[in-house]
């Protein structure tokens, strides 16, 4: 009986402990993986507008629309409290994250204020890709520079 | 030049290419660090003016070996014992009459060019990972330190502004402790100087 209770015991306090870990590992890989994806993206973008990569406009627009549906994922879930640099290893995100929470929603809304219609303006030609570029990464600035470990 | 302080001579400290420099770098990295805490976040004008700002570092650099006299590291970077000497009669209520750069002010001189070039050699390795403002060596570097090197700019902004303030705050202490003007030199070269 005394085995059983303190196996349910242990089992009631420790579960949540453990999967709160999983849960904000989980979140700091996804959100990792987020990151990537918004990078791969903009890496096309990136190198159509330097010319490294040769620019096609079917690609650049996939480009364009990709970050757009990315910027539209609600990324709070991705943030979730216990994951900040220090509470879980190689995350790089600054506690001011939750510190300022209304301030960190509205960087991520800039991203998709300026992600808006990028499928579309990347389209027409290679010069058209460095202003839609510029637009986006700006937004990737501005939030690293507050948010993110320098 | 009768009413000069004794044995003092008044004499032109500063050629005009240093002085020129001096106002440019004090003009453009006030502007880049300004820039560069509230400037756009597509930092294009922020690069143009750190390749400026290199280009004056480099000017300093040769004119540190074949500039004039007070402009040599040669002449005004002092061994230990002239810099302890100096210090101990920094606090004496008189002009300094240095014939340009003290013992004290050489360190705080070079500390800013070292702190520059720092902020140089950052910037140019940075990738803060925007796809837009990406210094031109970043690729050279690898990327974990790329990226390091923008934390280790935005430090080095903070050193640069500290030596900035030191500078500030040396003039005043000169102006109003010592009695000594130390701006004026820096616009007309002439300075009173004492020895040498």
């Amino acid at each position: 009986m005394r085995l059983i209770a303190l196996t349910a015991t242990l089992a009631t306090t420790l579960l949540p402990v453990l999967a709160h870990a999983d849960a904000a590992e989980d979140a700091l890989e996804a959100r990792h993986g987020y990151m990537k994806m918004l990078a791969l993206n903009m890496g096309t973008l990136s190198g159509m507008a330097k010319g490294e990569i040769a620019y096609d406009e079917a690609a650049a627009s996939k480009a364009g629309s990709n970050i757009e549906a990315l910027s539209g994922y609600a990324v709070a879930d991705l943030f979730i409290e216990g994951t900040a640099m220090g509470e879980v290893d190689d995350s790089e995100a600054l506690p001011a994250i939750w510190e300022n929470p209304d301030q960190f929603a509205q960087k991520f809304a800039a991203l998709s204020e300026a992600a808006a219609g990028a499928g579309e303006a990347v389209k027409g030609g290679q010069e058209n890709v460095a202003p839609a570029l510029q637009k986006l990464g700006g937004t990737c600035k501005d939030c690293h520079d507050d948010f993110r470990k320098k | 030049m009768s009413a000069g302080p004794e044995h003092a001579r008044r004499v032109r400290v500063w050629d005009p290419a240093l002085r020129m420099f001096h106002w440019s770098l004090a003009a453009l990295v006030i502007a880049n660090i300004l820039l560069g805490k509230f400037g756009p976040n597509v930092m294009t004008l922020h690069f143009w003016l750190g390749y400026a700002i290199i280009a004056l570092l480099v000017f300093r650099l040769v004119w540190g070996f074949i500039g004039p006299e007070p402009a040599r590291f040669g002449s005004f970077l002092r061994g230990p014992s002239a810099i302890a000497d100096y210090g101990t009669h920094l606090f004496r209520r008189q002009p300094s009459h240095s014939h340009g750069h003290n013992p004290i002010g050489a360190i705080s001189a070079l500390a800013m060019l070292i702190a520059l070039g720092w902020q140089a050699v950052t910037g140019l390795m940075s990738d803060p990972e925007d796809f837009v403002n990406i210094g031109p060596l970043a690729d050279n570097v690898g990327s974990a330190t790329a990226k390091a090197a923008v934390g280790w700019h935005h430090a080095g902004a903070n050193l640069v502004l500290i030596l900035i303030g030191l500078h500030l705050a040396a003039i005043l202490f000169y102006r109003v402790w010592k009695n000594e003007d130390l701006i004026r030199p820096m616009i007309t070269g002439w300075k009173w100087v004492r020895g040498r």
